[in-house]
């Protein structure tokens, strides 16, 4: 379980400028629909991208305050 | 971890698409691999799924390998391709289609099974 503060907070340690939008998908605040969008997204491909966002959530990933993530990532104009 | 990068390394080489997920292809235990299921069941190639649910060490390996922290995980031909987030997308723009081409070598998909109803 963790707060869409903190889960946005924790995105935005790895991509500052990111607009995240969060949706609790099970009502348990740990399976998210997560939308982010970052000018660091320009020319990396989509797996690049997510891996971006994954490396940012890694240890709410591996500790299970984060059990699973819908992601979809936007690349944001300059 | 040796011997687990050998064995994944083996896994990827033997099956042109493969899922490591939670559960089994008949069994599945968790919605994501299931859905991970579904989508593959779409293109009518063979598809190979293997549980990692309950080994953690060879889940570590292969997020370690991936950058890639959650499952379901899939290869292509070897490559890595996230999950269902990534492969919609390139489903859509008809990406997808190309690399199963080009991973079970210009075959083409078995033709989807009709049932005639009289």
């Amino acid at each position: 379980m963790i707060a869409d503060h903190t889960l946005r907070d924790l995105i935005r340690t790895g991509l500052p400028d990111a607009d995240v939008a969060i949706q609790d998908r099970t009502g348990t605040h740990d399976h998210f629909n997560v939308t982010v969008r970052s000018q660091a997204f320009a020319g990396k491909t989509l797996i690049q991208q997510h891996q971006l966002v994954y490396r940012a959530l890694k240890a709410a990933l591996a500790d299970g305050r984060v059990h699973a993530v819908e992601l979809t990532t936007i690349i944001a104009e300059n | 971890m040796a011997d687990f990068k050998e064995e994944i390394a083996r896994e990827i080489q033997s099956n042109p698409i493969l899922v490591y997920g939670k559960g089994t292809k008949d069994a599945p235990r968790c919605g994501f691999t299931l859905e991970t299921i579904e989508f593959f069941n779409r293109f009518g190639y063979p598809f190979e799924v293997i549980d990692v649910l309950e080994n953690q060490p060879k889940r570590e390996v292969l997020s370690e390998m991936t950058d890639w922290p959650t499952l379901p995980k899939v290869f292509i031909g070897g490559t890595f391709y996230g999950d269902t987030d990534i492969l919609e997308p390139m489903a859509a723009s008809g990406e997808l289609a190309a690399k199963l081409g080009e991973a079970f070598g210009g075959a083409p998909p078995a033709p989807k099974q009709t049932i005639n109803l009289h």
